[in-house]
């Protein structure tokens, strides 16, 4: 075990009756880093999250946080944590400032720095004007602000946050995703965030994909684009007929999405320059863009599998 | 850290966090207009409608009676309410606990590193506290009912009411603890208060001039037997031995049957609470 590391999980194992949520998943958090677990639902996310809260005892393997077992220590654990969950977890009835205020109790903040500190939060977050109002008078996005709030105020070093977006509006994402930013920057925390969407886990320092209960890498966000090592080529085409021959000429490299072929090319420029070379056809381009791979393709050259359709699915 | 600094920190975290679960009930409870109304207007039904109307019957009777009590019907009913006032509000507390269930409050606490049993125990003082304070509300009505009272005897009547607030709560949070949907802890509530209410020799006395087997011939045996084995019962009777000196039933019975009635539903919540 490493002192830098904030987590280490090792060969975590858990099952519920026959199904198998987790099959040995192996890795390490270093301090301070923003750390992003992307996969689809239902890949084992929240089985982990909450072995790591110690929300669940996990069949088989070890889990230590800030160098404490789980199993052994768990209510030093949860002291170090802090945790936004999926689904809201304020009490309606009760104001804003009284819910940070439980809060502060319930995790053993000083008497005389409970106020304090409630009044610390709300201004990470923007709420002083809410502070007497019910917590149900707001919105969701506004909720989710308080939330993140709430798990700062007994000073965690670690704060984990399960698909904290969920539900919200683009605004209020970005939001979020600013005070996310501004606790790792200010306040040195380091952020365990799971996610099905790829846009969240481009900013994260690492990003480690799981799916069905399984590690399938883990690594800076531009490394594990870089693995793919090609080139992806979109081309805008309306005449279907040509459409259709392209994609029979790179039958398994190509994938079609509406009018638009993505072609993988390990060499993109002679494959431009093939493409050009044809004249007549040429012209029937629409537009044209090279992007390096997304996380998203990543994902699918990892699993085979394109996370949005799973989540489509709605599977859990 | 020695052992006895550790000890006291868990003891000032635990009475810290059992705070907080207490305060975050009464806080709840004053924030809901419903039992609010509910805690008012109970009593007022009870005695002035209930009490009032059916007074003139008491001493006569619209069958043979042989029973003659030195007060009125309102007096004898009002340490009934009293208990009806402490029932309701008790068992209703327990509802938080499916609330947070359902809106995920329970995760909030569960999470935390508060023990279970300090939140158990939060929430076992603060529903005794709302029913407690509700149950107080009802001897507001005293000097309407013209029960002469002495401050003395109000403190008498803390402990028997204390009683019934503890465990009517405790079997709400047994209630709740298995309990997922509020349709049902709500129904099931029901069908335990009013029964429990109405054998408990509170609106109508078992005549206490009577034998066993005189009571027997003018009521049927399986209500004389019910009454007995309420232990409502003697709580309504301990709170009427404190207000107006009069009692049906043996002191011994009814505290060795009280203190039993707050053990064994708490400590069956307690367990079903852990779990």
């Amino acid at each position: 075990m490493t002192d830098s590391a904030v987590i280490e999980v090792s060969d975590l194992r858990h099952s519920y009756s026959s199904v198998e949520a987790l099959r040995g998943v192996s890795f390490s958090v270093p301090r301070g880093s923003f750390f992003a677990l992307l996969g689809p639902n239902g890949a084992g996310k929240t089985t982990l999250v909450h072995a790591l809260c110690t929300l669940l005892r996990p069949s088989a393997g070890h889990v230590a946080v800030a160098g404490l077992d789980v199993r052994r220590a768990p209510r030093d654990v949860r002291r170090t944590l802090g945790l936004v969950f999926q689904e809201p977890s304020l009490d309606d009835r009760l104001t804003v400032f009284e819910n940070l205020v439980f809060h502060a109790r319930i995790y053993q903040v000083p008497r005389r720095q409970r106020r304090e500190r409630a009044w610390a939060v709300l201004e990470l977050v923007e709420l002083q004007e809410w502070a007497n109002a019910p917590a149900g008078n707001l919105s969701r996005g506004m909720k989710r602000r308080l939330e993140i709030g709430r798990a700062m105020l007994h000073e965690p070093s670690l704060v984990v946050l399960d698909e904290p977006t969920t539900g919200l509006d683009v605004q209020s994402r970005r939001r979020i995703w600013e005070y996310l930013e501004r606790l790792q920057r200010d306040y040195g925390v380091t952020l365990l965030l799971t996610t099905h969407q790829i846009s969240e886990a481009e900013g994260a320092d690492l990003v480690a994909i799981i799916d069905r209960g399984e590690l399938q890498a883990l690594d800076c966000p531009s490394t594990l684009r870089q693995r793919i090592g090609r080139k992806l080529i979109n081309l805008q085409i309306r005449d279907e007929s040509f459409r259709q021959s392209l994609s029979e000429r790179f039958t398994g490299r190509c994938t079609q999405r509406d009018t638009v072929l993505q072609i993988e090319a390990d060499d993109p420029d002679e494959l431009l320059r093939e493409l050009v070379a044809d004249e007549e056809r040429w012209t029937m381009v629409d537009s044209l863009e090279i992007v390096d791979p997304s996380l998203e393709d990543v994902f699918i050259n990892l699993t085979g599998r394109e996370l949005r359709d799973r989540t489509a699915d709605g599977m859990r | 850290m020695t052992g006895l600094t550790r000890v006291l920190r868990y003891l000032h975290d635990f009475a810290a966090a059992t705070h907080a679960v207490w305060l975050r009930e009464v806080l709840r409870m004053l924030r809901d207009s419903g039992q609010i109304v509910g805690a008012f207007s109970r009593p007022v039904l009870w005695v002035m409608i209930f009490g009032i109307g059916l007074t003139p019957y008491f001493r006569t009777g619209l069958r043979e009676t042989t029973f003659m009590v030195p007060f009125t019907y309102i007096q004898f009913i009002l340490p009934a309410v009293v208990v009806l006032n402490l029932m309701y509000p008790a068992i209703q507390s327990a509802v938080s606990l499916i609330w947070d269930r359902e809106f995920g409050f329970s995760r909030e606490v569960f999470a935390s590193p508060t023990p279970r049993s300090a939140v158990f125990f939060g929430k076992l003082l603060g529903g005794g506290t709302i029913a407690m304070a509700q149950g107080l509300l009802v001897l507001l009505l005293l000097p309407a009912a013209n029960v002469p009272v002495s401050y003395a005897s109000l403190l008498g009547a803390l402990v028997p009411m204390a009683t019934v607030a503890l465990a009517f709560t405790a079997i709400g949070l047994f209630l709740a603890s298995r309990m997922s949907s509020f349709q049902g802890f709500g129904v099931f509530a029901n069908t335990l208060i009013l029964p429990a209410f109405f054998l408990a020799s509170s609106i109508f006395p078992l005549d206490p001039s009577l034998s066993m087997e005189q009571a027997l011939q003018s009521f049927p045996a399986w209500l004389v037997f019910l009454v007995h084995a309420n232990p409502v019962t003697y709580a309504i009777d301990e709170l009427r031995w404190v207000m107006l000196g009069y009692r049906q039933f043996d002191p011994i019975t009814a505290r060795t049957v009280l203190s039993a009635f707050v053990l064994i539903p708490v400590i069956m919540a307690y367990h079903a609470f852990r779990r």
